[in-house]
């Protein structure tokens, strides 16, 4: 008796150790999230961990290369306008649900009733509200139907995740999820871990991992030490300043933009030429350099990273000059005035430390700044205040998308939930491009926009912030510019 | 004592009554959960959709009667976040918690009494001032910090034990060191002045003079004299675990307790949720308070009378 123990407590003391020695050699990976699912249902709630998940289970009509571009998932092509208000999908042929079931056009028209339906009370709704129906025309033809033209459509379609339409109704299905993705469902151990096999009947290529476990690790110091202690071979949102320290680091241009929303309406800033001036007196290279150690790129002056629709490649940031910024405040008799800046501490990788420093380089060009950091839902009252907007607003705007139209309305648009201004002109641009179906066109209007709201200097457009992944040493996988951590496109190098 | 009892519970109803009051006035007063699950760039409508969904679009006296039925009830309904019911993930975390604290907190205590008495024999000598060094040490350092530091030397240095979260045995071993480092370190300055005064006492040594044997004196006679003070501290060590310590401790190791489903509650002003934690954790710190007030009676009769 007492050498089982003795074997056995030897034997708990290894078991570490076996651990990491066994995810060294096989096809496995380890992924550590900053937070648990709180759901496996694909089509329910907005939240980052099920999404990592559910992103190598469930698949979309239309995904997207690493780089960006819009390409045909589980469509066979992208959708075809057919009327204003509706667009036709093909889709692929022979795939099919883990479980068996067919993926057709019953299936499609399935998932998109599903998510749009008021009852179901989806969170993901803000991506398809103009869907309004979706009708099946033969068994690998759909019809998707929209409220008034909307071009977007494609790109939303990438974000909706396609469901069986049998095994959706099982009560089971929010923990136990089937889709057609490369990777199928094994075990949700809650509080522990979550595992996934290789799907052997993928329709594409096959991916070389065959085995991901999914951890859940909020505290960023202990994924640091996971990964270096081998438990991990892939860890989320790393800190700038632990990519010296880990294994590996990937890094990609991401969806992050923060920027300063200045109230061309009202105070000091309601002056064009004070608005410009605070675009000249900030020095972003510097910001990029000194607070993110290089992990950010200097915005375009524009809400838009260069993989987004809309992107106007003629527009570029205000450079640093603030000889330019003082001459431009004295000669709209503004120096020595106070402006307030609004911000937030802790939502943000370095808010508060972004606010501080702009605040420092408007003092250094002759402005009084008065840097306000309140705790985020007191911050959020004065982000979404309508009737009195403060001077300046700090924000880091995300857009899942890659396309103008959520960014712009929500701050470049007059009304919009963030806006500072009351341009008509502006306002008439993105609701045009709105429902603009001529992709030529729209990107047109945009392109305007763009020009327009940079040359008023509507915002302080600062930087756009890199994800960063840490590795193991046997990793191999570049970032994807839409922050999807898709397993398929990971290999193991022994 | 059974009239000393109910008092006491009545007394703890009131505390937790007090304590969730406390927790529905505050949230509702700096939080807005729409505001913060939403993402940002939602619009109003879908703001006023998702808030009357939550239930939260009705008046704070509607919705205080309704939490007053809740309280009734023990449930308070859905978690905001989680959108299941909250006590099913409270009952989920809380074992994780309970488990966390027995081992940390059991082992600071069978720890601390020898510590406390070899230190206690000679006040002064060279293993007293090591012992006091030591839980200066002990209940000086940050926890997190000890968290990580343990982190870094037993699983990233020498890959001895895991750096986090739950599964096998091993995974307990780093967060109830963790846990239970600082408690011992108090338990072991509680028990060793408390023996101090009691070795003292002219009792002592009339016992001596008895002829009682060494062990007997210290182990059964003083001890038990120094137990009262001892005892409060560790009822006041588990509370503290459970409702404090638990934070930081199961945060640095992803440990899926109840303190860090309350912190993630906060984050997301899951008030449904947080109110759940609040209330049972506020039920068990009563009900350890009520434990130790048994335990007293039981150490010292003469509490009995009182």
């Amino acid at each position: 008796m007492s050498k089982i123990r003795k074997y056995l407590l030897v034997g708990l003391l290894m078991s570490p150790i076996c651990v990491s020695a066994v995810s060294a050699h096989a096809q496995e990976v380890t992924i550590a999230l900053g937070s648990e699912p709180t759901t496996l249902d694909p089509q329910l709630r907005e939240d980052g961990g099920e999404r990592a998940v559910n992103d190598n289970i469930y698949e979309t009509l239309m995904a997207r290369r690493p780089d960006g571009s819009l390409v045909p998932g589980l469509a066979a092509a992208p959708p075809k306008l057919v009327s204003p208000e509706s667009w036709e999908v093909k889709l692929r042929d022979s795939i099919r649900f883990h479980n068996g079931e067919p993926f057709n056009a019953d299936a499609v028209v399935f998932s998109v009733k599903r998510i749009i339906n008021p009852e179901f009370n989806s969170e993901q709704v803000s991506f398809f509200f103009t869907i309004k129906d979706a009708k099946k025309i033969d068994d690998h033809t759909v019809r998707i139907f929209t409220e008034g033209p909307d071009p977007i459509l494609p790109s939303r379609l990438y974000w909706m995740k396609m469901v069986p339409s049998g095994y959706a109704n099982n009560p089971k299905f929010a923990e136990a999820p089937i889709g057609t993705g490369p990777y199928k469902f094994v075990r949700w151990n809650r509080g522990q871990d979550i595992l996934l096999e290789v799907n052997t009947d993928y329709w594409a290529e096959k991916p070389q991992i065959k085995k991901i476990t999914y951890r859940f690790v909020e505290e960023p110091g202990t994924r640091l030490a996971g990964l270096k202690a081998g438990e991990f071979d892939l860890v989320t949102n790393l800190l700038p300043e632990f990519t010296q320290e880990v294994p590996k680091a990937t890094h990609v241009l991401g969806l992050e933009h923060p920027i300063i929303i200045l109230n061309a309406d009202a105070g000091p800033t309601k002056d064009v030429r004070v608005r410009q001036a605070l675009n000249y007196a900030v020095d972003k290279k510097a910001l990029a350099e000194g607070l993110y150690e290089g992990f950010a790129q200097v915005a375009q002056g524009q809400l838009l990273s260069p993989s987004f629709f809309g992107f106007n490649k003629d527009v570029g940031p205000y450079p640093y000059d603030a000889k330019k910024a003082r001459s431009l405040l004295k000669e709209a008799g503004a120096t020595e005035t106070t402006v307030e800046i609004i911000g937030t501490s802790g939502r943000w990788l370095k808010d508060r430390e972004v606010v501080e420093a702009v605040a420092a380089y408007w003092d250094d060009v002759g402005i009084k700044s008065k840097v306000r950091i309140f705790e985020f839902n007191e911050y959020l009252n004065r982000l979404f205040d309508r009737k009195t907007r403060a001077d300046a607003i700090f924000v880091v705007s995300s857009n899942e998308l890659l396309d103008a139209d959520k960014s712009f309305s929500a701050y470049y648009k007059a009304g919009g939930i963030g806006s500072s201004n009351t341009d008509a002109e502006l306002a008439g641009l993105i609701d045009k491009a709105r429902t603009e179906t001529n992709v030529e066109t729209r990107a047109s209007l945009y392109h305007q926009a763009v020009k327009r709201a940079y040359d008023q200097a509507y915002f302080v457009w600062l930087l756009n912030i890199e994800d960063i992944y840490g590795m193991s040493k046997r990793l191999d996988w570049a970032a994807r510019v839409d922050a999807k951590m898709l397993v398929k496109e990971m290999r193991v190098i022994e | 004592m059974g009239r000393y009892l109910l008092k006491r519970m009545w007394h703890g109803v009131i505390v937790i009554f007090g304590v969730t009051l406390l927790v529905f006035v505050v949230t509702r007063l700096v939080g807005d959960p729409v505001k913060v699950m939403l993402p940002l760039e939602a619009t109003l409508e879908q703001r006023a959709a998702f808030e009357k969904q939550l239930g939260l679009d009705r008046s704070i006296p509607l919705q205080f009667l309704d939490f007053v039925g809740d309280v009734a009830h023990l449930d308070f309904g859905d978690s905001l976040w989680q959108h299941r019911p909250a006590m099913e993930i409270v009952f989920e975390k809380l074992p994780l918690t309970i488990q966390l604290t027995i081992v940390g907190i059991g082992l600071a205590f069978f720890l601390s009494i020898p510590l406390g008495i070899i230190a206690a024999l000679r006040p002064g000598g060279i293993v007293d001032r090591t012992t006091v060094f030591f839980s200066l040490i002990g209940f000086s350092i940050p926890q997190f910090w000890l968290g990580l530091l343990l982190i870094v030397i037993f699983a990233v240095k020498f890959h001895w034990l895991p750096t986090s979260g739950i599964g096998t045995p091993t995974h307990i071993i780093l967060p109830a060191i963790t846990m239970g480092l600082p408690a011992l370190a108090r338990l072991v300055m509680m028990v060793r002045s408390a023996m101090i005064d009691e070795l003292n006492q002219q009792y002592v040594k009339t016992g001596y003079a008895k002829g009682i044997p060494f062990w007997r004196v210290v182990g059964v006679h003083a001890m038990r004299n120094a137990a009262l003070p001892v005892v409060t501290l560790l009822g006041w060590e588990v509370i503290r675990a459970v409702a404090g310590y638990s934070v930081v401790v199961e945060t640095v190791f992803a440990w899926p307790g109840i303190g860090l489903t309350a912190i993630q509650a906060i984050e997301r002003e899951d008030l449904i949720l947080l109110q759940s934690i609040v209330f049972t954790v506020g039920i068990m710190v009563v009900l350890i308070n009520i434990l130790m007030d048994m335990v007293y009676t039981i150490i010292d009769p003469r509490l009995k009378l009182q």
